[in-house]
């Protein structure tokens, strides 16, 4: 076997389907390093997933143990408190650093939950037609009818509040942009020889829809979700401003706004921080999407 | 759809804060006193219903009940329209002669006839407060035997039982007790609600203001009354706006565009003090926020628990900080300013004593424990600056978040570990607060009566029949004596850590003058209001 080396990668002539493979990748990601705002974008989620993964280390604060509430309260951003302490004299900088984590787990088990229901529902509607593909429409439209963070309130508003709740909340209103997605992907697919081929060589619909159409569809639906994380972020973030993501003493971004708002004429630190940390994560999400729609579309490659 | 308020509000902020410098400094019309408070409470106007702040501030200003007391000493009652009272020689029947030449805002005189059909209207309408006439024995079909006119000016109240005449007399100058035009309200009754339905968002009363108008979430816009018995109002007009955001009625009071702000809070108070054009005004209130722990749960029940969590609140630092000049240390069950009231403050934060009880009690390492929590700012900052001492000893205390019906509901239904609680006095009387604190007659779970101590499941026979003896005491002075015993032993035994008592604040523009802050809300006054 031959070396991970940069001509190996590009050989115009793979000699093995994994060499073909890791080879695709590779000049995906030269394309994609090409475009340095998708880099600021990976460069910040990379950035954030380090500093939620080593949240305990960097820290220097108890996130949810406050110091002396007569000396250390409100103080402004100093040495000692890069980011300033809160109205609990709690330090700010130890509070985002783990609020990064609930951030970081929101966006991934919304990504985790939403995706496969949208191409589960985009694929088998798109593939089978007719009377599924009407019932799994309408659903979706349904669903698409109301504004997400309206749809997320009343689903939280009927589970209650916690992280949990909105996590299911924001995936429940999120998969309908992918399962249209999907479903248009299909329709240009499902017609064409290959899928014919497999489906005259006795496949199954399952094995067809899992092996064939879903693969395909894949690449747009990773875009459309990246791009979607930032939305994500932000619904997550308007329910813990509504008292009804994170609950207290929990670090979440929004719920972190929403406390500060009451100091934000005489202690700005105290919502602003937090809300340069969810403007900043959103950004990365987006750039980073955008970059790799640019390298991954196949109808906008050049 | 509160939360919806307040980002709303949150967005006006944004923009009046970009729209300052664009602004010219506003001034309010000079017979008009424009007062910005979260008014979205009000859900009536008719004193038969009212039980809330904003609504019973309203009626104080432009209804008259039959007594009345001295806002800065509420041991001296007097006369309002009742000119006189006389006690019968059982104790059980008041004799009230009206006070003659008063007039109600219509212009139709003030007769016993109306006092009369104003209390048999609250008891047969039985909405939230009429429980504060009732408990004397009144109901729908006894009412109008009970309280009856014996002349044009006269009339008797009588009573099941011998109650302290304080008491009684107390429970009428509660809102319910005020006195409605009788004429005006049956010119709107409908299907016999003694025009409730009409009294609900209009006024037939008599005192320094006229109602004109309520928008819900909006205004109040109450018009001085020319036929009032007392000195005329300097104010043609006062308005209430609703302004639910703190630092937006911060910055209306600092621009001149509202006389008085009226839900300020801590960081608010502080940085308004400095400036010259505004004068923070304050008076002590009767709620109380206090920790309800529940008998139910196993650690909690025990008595060195109960007795170690009252030293695992920071209440100084909490009262300096979090609630600075919203709140001040108080530890015991009736509030300042009420008869009989124990002002003795034993518990401080002590962190080795409380682990010194919890270890008596065979639990050296702590234990876990929830705690119900409303998610309003204050409520949850005190939650948390508490779970954070709770935890130096040992104690695990998870918050429970809840909107206020939840945390209520989940309350009254005896499901919680911990409650952290708000208590306001229903009336100026001490029985108000020890009916709640320190009685429960029947400790079952479907027991018809439920009050606090009921809540917390707290069976107390012994300290019930201390409280309802105390009701039926004549003598003031011993009277306050026996609420001082009960509540030494209260503070205690009893599973509530009582903390603060409620300091009202609001902020003026130094040349608005004479606003009156009461003990009770119906006691804030703003009839000698200049400016």
């Amino acid at each position: 076997m031959s070396a991970l080396s940069r001509e190996w990668l590009l050989s115009e002539q793979p000699t093995s389907r994994r060499q073909a493979r890791l080879g695709q990748v590779y000049r995906t990601w030269l394309s994609l390093r090409s475009n340095w705002l998708a880099m600021v974008g990976l460069g910040i989620i990379v950035v954030l997933i380090l500093v939620a993964l080593f949240a305990d280390v960097i820290a220097p604060y108890d996130p949810l143990a406050g110091g002396d509430l007569r000396t250390a309260r409100l103080l402004p951003p100093s040495w000692e408190h890069p980011f300033g302490t809160d109205e609990q004299a709690r330090d700010i900088f130890s509070r985002i650093v783990y609020g990064s984590r609930l951030t970081l787990m929101v966006v991934a088990l919304v990504a985790v939950i939403a995706t496969p229901i949208g191409l589960l529902v985009g694929t088998t509607a798109g593939y089978f037609g007719g009377w599924v593909d009407t019932v799994l429409m309408r659903t979706t439209d349904i669903f698409l009818a109301f504004p997400r963070l309206i749809l997320a309130l009343a689903f939280v508003a009927a589970l209650g509040p916690g992280i949990e709740n909105a996590i299911i909340a924001i995936a429940i209103t999120s998969w309908p942009p992918y399962a249209r997605l999907a479903r248009a992907e299909t329709l240009t697919i499902r017609d064409s020889d290959f899928i014919n081929a497999a489906r005259l060589q006795g496949a199954s619909s399952l094995r067809i829809l899992w092996g064939h159409v879903t693969p395909l569809c894949l690449s747009s639906v990773i875009i459309r979700v990246t791009l979607d994380m930032a939305g994500i972020i932000l619904t997550a973030a308007g329910l813990g401003f509504l008292g009804l993501g994170a609950q207290p003493p929990q670090p979440e971004w929004g719920a972190m706004i929403a406390a500060g708002r009451r100091f934000l004429i005489d202690f700005w630190w105290v919502a602003t921080i937090p809300g340069i940390a969810i403007f900043t994560v959103s950004l990365g999400f987006n750039l980073l999407g955008d970059g790799l729609r640019d390298v991954l579309d196949p109808k906008a490659r050049k | 759809m509160n939360q919806f308020h307040t980002l709303v509000a949150a967005a006006s902020l944004a923009l009046t804060t970009a729209l300052t410098p664009l602004t010219a400094k506003a001034e309010t019309p000079p017979d008009t006193l424009i007062q910005a408070w979260s008014i979205d409470d009000i859900i009536s106007l008719d004193p038969a219903e009212v039980f809330e702040f904003t609504a019973s501030e309203i009626l104080g200003n432009s209804y008259q009940g039959l007594v009345g007391y001295d806002v800065n000493d509420v041991s001296n009652i007097f006369g309002v329209v009742a000119e006189k009272w006389d006690i019968s020689a059982d104790g059980k029947t008041f004799t009230f002669t009206i006070r003659p030449g008063m007039k109600f805002a219509s212009g139709n005189p003030i007769t016993a006839e109306d006092a009369v059909f104003s209390l048999q209207r609250a008891v047969k309408l039985d909405k939230s407060p009429a429980f504060i006439l009732t408990q004397f024995g009144l109901s729908a079909d006894n009412v109008e035997e009970k309280i009856r006119q014996t002349g044009d000016m006269t009339f008797e109240f009588e009573m099941d039982q011998a109650y302290a005449p304080t008491l009684v007399l107390y429970c009428l100058t509660a809102t319910v007790g005020f006195i409605v035009d009788k004429k005006v309200a049956m010119e709107h009754e409908a299907d016999g609600d003694f025009g409730y339905n009409w009294l609900k968002t209009n006024y037939a009363g008599s005192g320094a203001f006229s109602i004109r108008d309520w928008r819900a979430n909006e205004v109040v816009v109450l018009e001085r009354n020319d036929n009032y018995s007392g000195d005329k109002a300097p104010m043609a007009r006062a308005i209430y706006r609703h302004i639910p955001e703190a630092s937006t009625q911060r910055l209306l009071l600092e621009q001149g565009d509202i006389d008085i702000a009226r839900n300020l809070g801590a960081e608010e108070i502080n940085a308004l003090s400095s400036n010259p054009d505004i004068v923070i005004e304050s008076g002590v209130k009767g709620s109380i926020y206090y920790l309800g722990l529940s008998q139910k749960n196993e650690y909690l029940s025990k008595p060195e628990v109960r007795e170690a969590m009252k030293y695992l609140v920071d209440y100084q630092a909490i009262a300096d900080t979090i609630m600075k000049g919203k709140v001040q240390v108080h530890q015991a069950f009736l509030p300042k300013g009420f008869l009989g009231a124990l002002e003795d403050t034993p518990y401080s934060l002590n962190v080795e004593k409380a682990k010194e009880l919890l270890a008596k009690a065979g639990l050296p390492d702590g234990f876990s424990v929830t705690m119900d929590t409303r998610n309003t700012p204050e409520i949850t900052g005190m939650a948390q600056a508490i779970q954070q001492t709770m935890a130096q000893a040992g104690i695990k205390m998870e918050l429970i978040p809840g909107d206020g019906q939840q945390t209520l509901t989940k309350y009254r239904a005896r499901n919680h570990d911990i409650y952290i609680g708000r208590w306001g006095p229903d009336y100026q009387d001490p029985h108000t607060n020890a009916d709640t604190f320190a009685r429960n007659p029947n400790n079952a779970d479907d027991a018809t009566s439920k009050p606090l101590a009921w809540r917390n499941a707290w069976d107390i026979p012994e300290m019930t029949k201390m409280a309802d003896a105390a009701v039926l005491e004549a003598d003031a002075g011993k009277r306050a004596q026996m609420y001082i015993d009960i509540q030494k032993e209260h503070q205690m035994t009893s599973p509530f850590v009582i903390m603060f008592q409620e300091i009202e604040v609001l902020g003026r523009r130094a040349n608005v003058k004479g606003f009156v802050v009461g003990p009770s809300f119906n006691d804030n006054s703003f009839k000698a209001v200049t400016k």
